[in-house]
Order: structure tokens, then sequence, then C-alpha cells
């Protein structure tokens, strides 16, 4: 069996990705099964989706924690406890890591174990879609590729699963040719069969009572949510171009997430580490002070947890 | 102490009264509303000085209840029937807040067909919310079951909600007499609720039942509740004793009656327990060796007890007032499953449904389940379940059913 971990975050298509390749897969003769994880179902939260291929019924489910090869759609994820990127990987792992980097610098980054290959998904699918979030027929494709999968089936995975999600033939036509060419620039790497781990006993703790202020699913320190950093979620961050801004405080009515503050000049400052970088701020300007920026990895934003 | 004539639905209330709660959202649905009508009328004379607040649905009525809990104050509410089933996903939010407040259910079986007795479908249905449920049997025992549940409920080591249960009509709107405990004695009994987890501040807010993705925390909160409820075993006795000591009277996490000698025993709920007893006493009088377990606490399921009334015997009969269609009866089940790894388990169980919707349970049927139990017994293989219908009740229904098609003539059958 051949199990792949996608990693992305919501709105980036990991789950569709992981069906493209399960369908691929499913195409190509093999047995086959894709699933998603998700939690609170946000636009940018960090998300998985998981694939099994093979000759043999799959008789796993869920979660996959020895993965074969590992699909991250968005490098800022990589710093991110909570996307959990590095359960499981071994030496043999492949990483796939989308991300203009080179594997080497990703590699003295991260310190992540595995073999990491990369390639600059996102700003492929700005090139050719003019969307960031355009990436799971390229991801899917890389998968494919990475996955040991042919074109053919790849080809028709993507149809059926882009046609699924109501897309007009012309742009999965679009997304067909370009996922066909980063299945070629990707670079590939030898298939290593990852070792199950030996089986470990299991020791149980038998739960004991705790008092109710332990017990009970509640949350009693207050202003905790500063502690989790979401400004790894932007592809593109608000930027102020200070001589445009006329101090209306409509970007600050406007920011779901509260991170825009007026200062004394009634002139917005953003939190960019939390800033998630949805852009409302930016279409609702009405002088054109707030422009989008695409964030460049290694600068706050990307490090932003 | 002053004893006086009264129903069910006021005893359950001047328990409330008693308990000094403050705050009861309520919702009318027969055979219930005489509970909140006599609160409200004390919460506008005075009497009791509670916020009475009627709601929109049994929904809001229990989510106003385990948020108003949550802030620390003590909380009663009621309802009945179609009324627990439409608050149903609020009580596991509310065990899952561990906000001890008290529900009382007067039970009433659930449609469709509509009606408005009794039958235990509904607080059965209950059963793995978290709630920790007392059934009652008498008048007497609904009041002091009120004031035990929300000694049990604030313990430190339960912190649970607590669903009283009285049967509709056969105690709801049943007078009986009754004796009022002194408030002074409740005082010393029910100390004032002051809970650590909970209570409201506005300069330290906290969240209740947070989302806890992946497993492991969920589990551990479940676990929890489950070990709460495990611990009100404890408590509640610890709770009878004092009770008993102060008021004179004792209930147990079930009752026993004439087991002594029993060959054969049945196991019964609620207000039916007073007809099963004079049953077991008309039995013993022809010479029969029979006796009674009336199940009190239904959650935490008092497994220990229960095996040590039932061990021994010769057969069991478990006479569920509900039923689980496919299945069958719901206590048999449990019952039946604590018994199983008792050595000296029963040779025989039998499972017996009655008293749906109201059903009469009468002496014959009693008599009949006594010797089908016996025989069951004596062969050593249990029986059910057996659907209580007595000939009577088929004839009944037979000219129901005509009157309803149209085939009866107008000058009889």
């Amino acid at each position: 069996m051949y199990a792949v971990r996608f990693h992305g975050r919501g709105g980036q298509g990991a789950k569709t990705a992981s069906r493209i390749l399960g369908t691929a897969a499913f195409l190509s003769g093999y047995l086959a099964q894709d699933s998603p994880i998700y939690g609170a179902e946000r636009r940018g939260a960090p998300v998985a989706a998981f694939t099994r291929f093979g000759r043999e019924p799959i008789r796993e489910r869920g979660g996959i924690t020895h993965p074969d090869l590992v699909v991250v759609a968005d490098a800022s994820l990589i710093g991110d406890p909570a996307a959990r990127i590095s359960d499981g990987i071994t030496e043999q792992t492949i990483l796939f890591i989308n991300s203009p980097l080179y594997a080497e610098q990703i590699r003295t980054q991260s310190k992540l174990p595995g073999r990491i290959t990369t390639l600059g998904v996102t700003e492929i699918a700005l090139q050719h879609f003019g969307q960031r979030e355009a990436i799971s027929a390229l991801l899917g494709a890389v998968a494919a590729r990475l996955a040991g999968l042919q074109q053919e089936p790849l080809r028709q995975a993507i149809a059926r699963e882009l046609g699924d999600l109501g897309l007009a033939p012309p742009i999965i036509e679009r997304n067909q040719t370009v996922a066909l060419t980063c299945y070629e620039s990707v670079q590939v790497m030898e298939r290593e069969s990852v070792a199950e781990p030996a089986n470990i006993a299991t020791t149980f703790h038998t739960p004991v009572y705790e008092s109710p202020s332990r017990g009970t699913a509640r949350i009693s320190a207050t202003g905790n949510s500063v502690l989790r950093e979401t400004g790894g979620w932007r592809t593109f961050r608000p930027v102020l171009v200070a001589d445009k801004c006329n101090g209306c405080w409509l970007c600050f009515v406007y920011c779901p997430d509260g991170v825009i503050s007026m200062n004394k000049d009634d002139r917005p400052v953003v939190d960019y580490a939390h800033c998630k970088g949805c852009q409302i701020c930016v279409h609702e300007c009405p002088t054109h002070a707030l422009v989008a920026e695409r964030e460049q990895e290694g600068r706050v934003a990307w490090t932003a947890r | 102490m002053d004893s006086q004539m009264m129903t069910g639905n006021l005893a359950a209330a001047w328990g409330v009264r008693l308990a000094d709660v403050d705050y009861i959202p309520a919702f009318p649905i027969t055979p219930q509303t005489e509970i909140v009508e006599a609160l409200a009328k004390w919460c506008e004379g005075g009497e009791l000085a509670a916020r009475f607040v009627t709601m929109d649905s049994e929904h809001s009525m229990m989510t106003a209840a385990g948020a108003a809990e949550a802030t620390g104050a003590r909380v009663f509410t009621a309802t009945s029937s179609q009324g627990l089933l439409y608050a149903f996903e609020v009580l596991y939010s509310v065990s899952g807040w561990r906000a001890p407040l008290v529900l009382v259910n007067v039970s009433r079986a659930l449609a469709a067909p509509i009606t408005l007795e009794s039958d235990h479908n509904d607080v059965l249905a209950a059963r793995d919310s978290g709630f920790l449920q007392i059934h009652a049997e008498t008048c007497q025992e609904v009041l002091d079951s009120i004031l035990m549940a929300y000694r049990i409920a604030e313990d430190e080591r339960v912190m649970l909600p607590v669903i009283v249960n009285l049967d509709g009509f056969s105690l709801s709107f049943t007078r009986e007499p009754v004796s009022l405990p002194d408030p002074e004695q409740v005082q010393k009994f029910l100390p004032p609720f002051r809970p650590a987890h909970l209570g409201f501040k506005a300069s330290a807010p906290h969240a209740l039942g947070v989302a806890v993705l992946g497993g492991t925390p969920y589990a551990y909160f479940r676990h929890q509740q489950h070990l709460a409820s495990i611990n009100a075993l404890e408590v509640h006795r610890e709770a009878a004793a004092s009770f008993e000591q102060l008021f004179g009277r004792r209930y147990d996490l079930v009752e026993g009656y004439r087991l002594d000698d029993a060959e054969d025993v049945l196991v019964i709920t609620n207000a039916s327990a007073s007809a099963g007893k004079a049953a077991v006493d008309a039995a013993r009088e022809e010479g029969k060796r029979v006796g009674l377990l009336r199940l009190r606490m239904i959650r935490p399921w008092p497994a220990d007890a229960i095996r040590g009334a039932l061990r021994g015997r010769r057969a069991v009969a478990v006479l569920d007032q509900n039923l689980a269609p496919g299945q069958g009866g719901i206590l048999f089940q449990e019952i039946a499953a604590s018994l199983y790894h008792e050595a000296e388990r029963p040779r025989a169980l039998c499972s017996f449904i009655g008293g749906l919707g109201g059903q009469n349970l009468s002496v014959g049927e009693f008599r009949a389940i006594f010797e089908q139990t016996a025989k069951a017994g004596v062969s050593g293989k249990g029986i059910g379940p057996v659907l209580l219908y007595t000939q009577a009740e088929h004839r009944e229904m037979t000219q129901l059913q005509m009157v309803a098609a149209g085939t009866q003539r107008a000058n009889g059958l």
C-alpha cells in the first residue's frame, strides 16, 4: 500500500488534490481510498487529507500515521505545530513542499527529516489562473507523479473531480494542461518503502476522577487567542499607502478579526501576527489606500505561527 | 413535620421551593404543567425568591437552565415526554458543562400515536445523556428526591445534573399525604451552592464546552463524566444517611420488598411498584416465596446493589414499562448485563413489557408474571419479551378497530 498525506489550508484544495490522486489510482487499476479531516472549516485553517492505494484491500481508515509521501500545499504550515506535518516522517518519506525555494533551503530552515522536493505551485497558479486557491489539480498532479502514476488516469481524474465541483470544461482543460506541466516539472524521487514500525506494546493509564475545575471542558484563561498566531494563513498582506488614506476608519470597522487598530493620526495599523489576509479591508477601502502584497517566504508573515 | 394531601406535581414544586432555587425557566406540557404553575404563583407571591421565566420551547428552556446553572445559580426546570425529547440535544451539553441542575420529568408515553398517560420511554431515552436519574414511587419520594438530587448533583465529586422522574397521572395528579420537611432542617441538609468551576464575573470570563478535536481531550472529558456519575453511588449513600437522620425517611439506590427468603423476584420501577408490592403480598398469602426489587436510581446504574439483591434467586422477572421496538425491554437488557458475571446468577431471566401509555397492570397480570417466572425458574429457561395484553384488552381494541373501520353496526357487534 502507498500512503499519501496532504497538508493544506482551508480553501487551497488539499481535499480535492487527495481525491484527484485517489481517482487517478483507482483509474490505474489500484484499490484506493481517500478522506479529509478538518475542524472548524475556516479558510486558512490547517486541514489534512489522505489517499491510500495498493493491490490489496485497504484495511486502514482515517489519518495516515506513517506516510510514504507528504504533500504540503503551503510552506507556512511547516512552522505550525497544529498542522503536525512531521508526524510519522522518516528518512524514507518523500516530502513535497509547495515553495519556490530549493529543497536544501527548506531542509535547513525546517530541519524536517525525509527527502524533500519543491515546486512553486502557487506561483504557477497565480500565473495561469490569477488565483492562489486553484492549486488542487496541480498538487494532485505532483502527488501522482511522485506516487508513480501515469498521466492519462491523472487527466481523467482531474476532469472527474473538478467536474464534480461544477467547474466549466474550458477551466478544467486549462487545469489539466497546467497540472501536467507540474507533473513534468517536479523532481522525481525513488520510492522507498517506509517500514511499518514494529508493534509496540500499549500501556494504559486508568482514568481517575479529577475536580470539576480540571475535569470540565472549560477555558478560564482570558485573552489566550492572541497566543494562536494566524498571520501564516496569508498569501497576500494588506499594506497601507499612507498618503492615500483619508482616515475614515472603514477598514477598522470591516476587519472580521479585529486586527486593525487606528493610531493617533487616524491611520490603520495592522497586527500582521494575526491578520489572516482575507483582504476585506483592501476591498472596502474607498481611497485604495490599502493594497494587497504577495507574501514572501522568510518574511514576517511566513514565520508567524 | 406537617403532613398534607398533595399531588405528585405539587410535591415536586414543594421540593423546589424548599431547595430555595434561584432560577426557573419553564414551558408547559401535560402532565407537568401544574409544577411550574405552582412555582410561578410562589415566585409572584414572594414565597420563593426565584426568577421565573416562561420560554418559547423546551429547547430554549433547557438551554436557559444550563446557562443559568453555569453562572452558579441553583436552577430547576420540568418537562415531560415530547418536551424532554425536544430538549434532548441540550441535555448532553448541560451534563458536559457539569452544570448540576435538577430537571423533573413527568413520564408520559411518546407519540405517535399521541397519548397523555405514563410509560418510561421518554425518561429512559435520556439514560445516556449524562444526567443522573432518580425514579420515584410516591409523592413523598418525589419531594424528598428533589432535595436529595440537589445535594448529590452539587457535590464536588459529582457535579452532574439530575432528572427526577415521576409517573404522569398515577403520581402527577394523584393526591396522597406528604410530609413537608422543616425549611431549617432542609438548609442543614442542602448547603448553599458554591461551585468552584462555575460562576459569572465580567472580569473573569470563561468558556464552557469548547471544541476539542482529535479524540484525546474528548475521551478525557467523557471519562470524567462517567467517573463523576459513578461517584454519585457513594454520594447518594451519604446523602441518604444524612436525609434519614434529619427527616426520618430512608432512600437507597434500590428498594427491596420482602426479598429475605424470596425465590423469585420481580424488578420494577416508579409508581407501578406500589401495585407490584400488593401483588407480592397477595402471592405471599398463597405461600409463594416472591419479592420485589424497585430500581430507584437508574443512572448511575447501581450494578452492585442489583447483583446483591438478585444473586442466588431462582428466577427474576423484569417488568419494563417501556418498549425498544425490535429489542424489547430497556431495563431487562441492563439487568441481564449486570448478572452475566454473577456466579450465583438466577437460573432464569424473564422479560415482561406492560403498562405502556398508562395501560392497566392488573392483579391477574402480576399473578401471571409470578407463575410464568416460577415455571421459568424450574425449567431454567427464561422467557420474553412477553407483551402483556389481556383478552379483555384485546376485545376492547377489536371493538375500537371496528368503530374506526366503520364496520360496527348500529345494533352492536
